[in-house]
């Protein structure tokens, strides 16, 4: 079984490495299952290509194979090569069933959180003067009007969050304000969940439309005291 | 003889290794989902259509959602007295029965409930269907119950200020409060003859569906605390009406394992007389 035990080893290995060893390495991720496959299938056909090149390797490849088929001469190994008869047609009627029986699974969400602005919220820069007295007035605007979702503490659990899904915004998260343009939040509260663009699921967002009911300036002052309070800065581009 | 026999290996070969990685390949496919959908069980008899103590209630599976403030639009409210609710549904192909469920401490005549559905194939906004800027919604279906009403009533909203109750009523409700907890029966035939303003059920496909509770108390100089806008909501979430037992997947995999079967058996016939 020599010239099968290398190749065994090395798709195991190859699987071991590619599934536990690589999402490890810094800056990778968890390979997606249908990757691994991929790669596991180029690996096999490799092997296959390299084993077939000369007609002596050829024979030492398919060889001990063609003796375990067909069950010549391979004493104890017998009950495992029936038990690898009966298993063969049995997984292939499970993975049959399992790509045809239909899933219980809702249909699969998936939703932009920072979809693209329209054009006209691009680049424009607060008009409000950033003194403390703006900073203090545009918190206390927040903690009027958008704490009760996003938080007194800026972390998007406020005590009306819990039914909304999606959640409220936390803004002391990194991936929120801190990579966003003041323009972008200022688009954001005017319009609210029902101007989001099709990618963002505005059906689902309890997000007030605040342009009906907060003048711009306010709008601008909480922008301001919603960075200052979860200590993150706007995302500038120079 | 020769290169055939070596090519049938080589497709066995192929066919291991596929069917290998498949098996290793779908494991992590089995993920786990968060209770985000009702499914009413197909039952066969009679629906508990108008008893919230019926003992068939035991045989559907309750799904239970986080309730909020309604906060999308003035008047708003900060502070619910529902937090949760489980619903469970029951259906038989024809009718379809839901069983709401929640704690509320006082039983008052302005206790109420809602259910909201999107109706056709537009995505509706869930605070009543109200417009997007860049989408074009649809309407959504709200079937409303009031406890000193004693009936449901069969609305269609598109948009803050259209709620407004149908012309032809086609759902049902009844409720009963005991032990702190209110449990209302809302129950309706699975389609109509108006499928733009009713929600049309077919069993098997995913429906966006909604919830709403006002806590019916009256403050301290006789005000209701909850009404209208004021009351608690859910986000969107779904429900289905389970489809009949479809055995058709049970057949394909037994005719797969057969070929499979079938492919071992010429292989090493072929096998042996290549020797």
């Amino acid at each position: 079984m020599g010239a099968l035990g290398k190749p065994i080893i090395l798709m195991v290995a190859m699987y071991l490495f590619l599934k536990f060893v690589l999402p490890n390495i810094p800056g990778s991720a968890p390979l997606p299952s249908s990757l691994i496959f991929l790669y596991l299938l180029l690996t096999a056909a490799g092997i296959i290509i390299f084993e077939t090149l000369s007609g002596e390797s050829k024979d030492a490849f398919w060889g001990p194979m063609q003796r375990f088929l067909t069950g010549e001469n391979i004493g104890g190994l017998q009950a495992l090569r029936y038990g690898v008869l009966v298993l063969f047609p049995l997984l292939v009627g499970w993975q049959t069933y399992g790509s045809t029986a239909s899933s219980d699974a809702p249909p699969a969400e998936s939703r932009t959180i920072h979809p693209a602005p329209p054009g006209e919220y691009t680049g424009l820069s607060n008009p409000v003067p950033k003194t403390p007295e703006n900073i203090m007035q545009g918190k206390g605007f927040y903690a009027a009007f958008c704490s009760p979702c996003h938080g007194g503490n800026f972390d998007g659990k406020g005590p009306a969050a819990r039914g909304y899904n999606p959640p409220p915004a936390n803004f002391a998260d990194p991936t929120t304000i801190a990579m966003l343009q003041e323009s972008y939040l200022f688009w954001r509260i005017k319009k609210g969940g029902v101007g989001l663009p099709i990618e963002g699921a505005p059906w689902k967002s309890a997000m007030p439309r605040w342009e009906v009911e907060l003048p711009d300036e306010w709008i601008w002052k909480i922008i301001m005291g919603e960075y200052d309070g979860a200590h993150q800065s706007p995302r500038t581009w120079e | 003889m020769k290169p055939a026999t070596q090519m049938m290996k080589q497709v066995l070969r192929g066919g291991v290794a596929v069917i290998a990685a498949m098996v290793i390949g779908s494991v992590p496919f089995s993920f786990a989902q968060e209770s985000v959908a009702v499914r009413a069980t197909l039952v066969t008899g009679g629906l508990p259509l108008d008893d919230p103590n019926a003992a068939a209630w035991s045989g559907a599976v309750p799904a239970t959602f986080p309730m909020s403030p309604q906060v999308h639009w003035p008047n708003r409210i900060q502070e619910v007295t529902v937090k949760d609710v489980a619903v469970r549904a029951l259906h038989d192909g024809k009718q379809v029965a839901f069983l709401l469920e929640y704690s509320d401490p006082t039983q008052d005549p302005d206790d109420a409930a809602a259910f909201e559905f999107m109706v056709g194939d537009k995505k509706a906004h869930f605070a009543h269907g109200q417009p997007m800027l860049q989408v074009e919604g649809g309407p959504v279906n709200i079937w409303f119950w009031k406890n000193k009403a004693g009936k449901a009533t069969d609305m269609t909203a598109k948009g803050f200020g259209t709620l407004k109750a149908q012309e032809h009523q086609d759902v049902k409700a009844s409720g009963a409060y005991a032990n702190g907890t209110w449990k209302v029966v809302f129950s309706r035939n699975l389609s109509t003859d108006h499928p733009e303003e009713d929600v049309q059920i077919t069993p098997g496909q995913f429906i966006s569906i909604a919830f709403a509770v006002w806590d019916g108390r009256k403050d301290a100089v006789g005000e209701l605390v909850e009404k209208g806008s004021q009351k608690a909501v859910s986000s969107w979430w779904y429900f289905r009406a389970d489809a009949p037992p479809d055995y058709s997947s049970y057949m394909y995999a037994a005719v797969a394992a057969a070929l499979a079967l079938g492919f071992q058996f010429v292989l090493i016939r072929k096998l042996k007389k290549g020797q």
